[in-house]
């Protein structure tokens, strides 16, 4: 990625707290309404995810690709997204 | 021969289609349904495991990738602490495989066993296709020493060949081995009808390209000064001079072609390219120049007497200095680009920046009174000058007649 997106920026700005999903860069409306419907309904459930499979890129792409179908870019933005926050705030 | 425990129709979709492509089973359209795989893997792999024992020899890779497969175990049926062992085998460190996880672990062991496989079944065709190769070199090499010894000046190309396979620091240009490799279809594959024809279609060869037998008429020219001079160093441009010449130069061509084993498959290629080369050679020689001048054998070759005819002036113009030295290779350093070889300069070079001298002059200079003041105010002197002397003329008389 070159530049980031103001989603990302946003998200990585502050504590998560009760943010949805969506709030997460690379999950849209659509994205988002997929992980909600399977229980993924906070953004702070999706980096539990994120950190049981130990911040692995590979398979949390492939995770997120199973569960909501997220192309690659999708899944890169909400992994970069989630990988700076963890940085920034564990 | 262990066969599978389940029945197809049990196994996921995914399962089912990464087993299909596993045996090389073409995939039916993307949302057709399951059954459409059940039948496939029935028809295809179940099949397949039941004959292998009749007919080995023809399905003798899904022998040998049937108990991979069956000792493979669905990642579906391990436990957690299995799976996780598992992963462990493959150098994968899993975290805790929980039920939000495990479908995520799973897939990855399958990706890795199946990447397993994969690269067992390249290394077996990886060796095949060396060995295919290796066959193919001797075959033609033997084709090579058949054709070498037909023809009347046979001695030449004996020597010649002894002197290629001789001379271990034969070292050719790449630049030029490639293109002449790609060439060597098109006169190897009618050399062996007649001499006659053979003498044509090298000549036709050469014609048709008329960069490349540069490259190679110099090693040829080579050779002959360091072994074979005596033969054919001093003949004339003529007819058998002719016949020598084209044929060390199939002969070489050959020679390197049996050493890079080509693949007879790049012939309708190799033509395409001699006409590009062709065409371009026209447009590009001036840049070509110094380039080729490397390889530039006036005397040695006819080919080159002709083909290098229109463009002997500008040699000349380039290299007005040159001997004739004995192996008739010239060495010339490289020209400058800039304007080089008759170009017009295309790009005007800014003016270098002044020294401090002629900065200070042009200082002076702005302070100074132009120079048409100058004149004007040296015209103006002069008259002044002259009126007075007139005027002095005109009263000469008077101040002394007054005295």
């Amino acid at each position: 990625m070159s530049s980031t997106s103001q989603k990302h920026r946003d998200f990585v700005a502050e504590p998560m707290g009760e943010k949805s999903v969506m709030a997460l860069a690379g999950i849209g409306e659509v994205l988002g309404k997929r992980l909600e419907d399977k229980g993924f309904d906070k953004a702070y459930v999706v980096l539990g995810q994120f950190l049981v499979l130990k911040k692995d890129e590979e398979l949390f792409r492939d995770w997120l690709k199973d569960t909501c179908g997220a192309n690659s870019k999708q899944q890169g933005d909400c992994c970069g997204c989630l990988k700076e926050w963890c940085d920034a705030f564990l | 021969m262990p066969l599978l425990v389940q029945h197809p129709a049990y196994f996921s979709k995914s399962r089912l289609k990464s087993d299909l492509v596993a045996h090389n089973v073409a995939l039916p359209p993307a949302k057709s349904k399951k059954e459409v795989y059940v039948e496939l893997y029935l028809k295809h792999i179940d099949q397949r495991s039941d004959f292998s024992s009749d007919e080995e020899d023809l399905v003798q890779d899904v022998t040998v990738e049937n108990p991979v497969v069956a000792e493979e175990p669905d990642p579906r049926d391990l436990t957690d602490d299995d799976l996780k062992a598992k992963l462990l085998e493959h150098g994968v460190k899993a975290g805790p495989i929980l039920a939000s996880t495990r479908a995520v672990y799973e897939k990855k062991l399958r990706k890795l066993l199946q990447s397993d496989r994969h690269d067992r079944v390249n290394g077996a065709e990886k060796g095949v296709l060396y060995s295919d190769s290796e066959e193919e070199e001797e075959s033609e090499q033997d084709e090579d020493a058949e054709s070498g010894s037909e023809g009347k000046s046979q001695t030449v190309e004996q020597l010649e060949e002894q002197e290629n396979s001789q001379n271990g620091d034969f070292t050719y240009p790449q630049c030029f081995l490639l293109s002449s490799r790609l060439h060597v279809p098109a006169s190897r594959n009618r050399e062996p009808d007649s001499k006659g024809n053979a003498l044509k279609s090298s000549a036709r060869s050469l014609s048709q390209n008329s960069w490349i037998p540069v490259g190679i008429s110099r090693s040829s020219s080579v050779d002959r000064c360091s072994g074979v001079g005596s033969v054919s160093l001093q003949v004339p441009p003529g007819s058998q001079s002719v016949s020598s010449q084209a044929f060390s130069i199939t002969q070489m061509v050959e020679e390197m072609e049996s050493q890079r084993a080509l693949s007879t498959s790049s012939n309708t290629e190799g033509e395409v390219n001699g006409s590009n080369v062709q065409e371009h050679w026209p447009q590009s020689d001036r840049l070509d120049m110094p380039v080729v001048d490397e390889y530039y054998t006036p005397k040695a070759s006819p080919y080159n007497q002709t083909m290098k005819e229109p463009l002997k002036d500008t040699f000349k113009d380039l290299l007005p200095d040159n001997d004739i030295t004995p192996t008739r290779i010239y060495a010339t350093c490289r020209r400058p680009i800039k304007g080089a070889a008759g170009r017009p300069v295309q790009y005007a070079y800014p003016e270098t920046p002044a020294s401090p001298i002629t900065l200070e002059r042009r200082e002076v200079e702005r302070h100074l009174v132009p120079i048409h003041i100058q004149i004007v105010v040296f015209l103006i002197v002069a008259c002044l000058l002259y009126l007075i002397y007139d005027y002095a003329e005109d009263n000469s008389l008077g101040p002394f007649v007054s005295l």
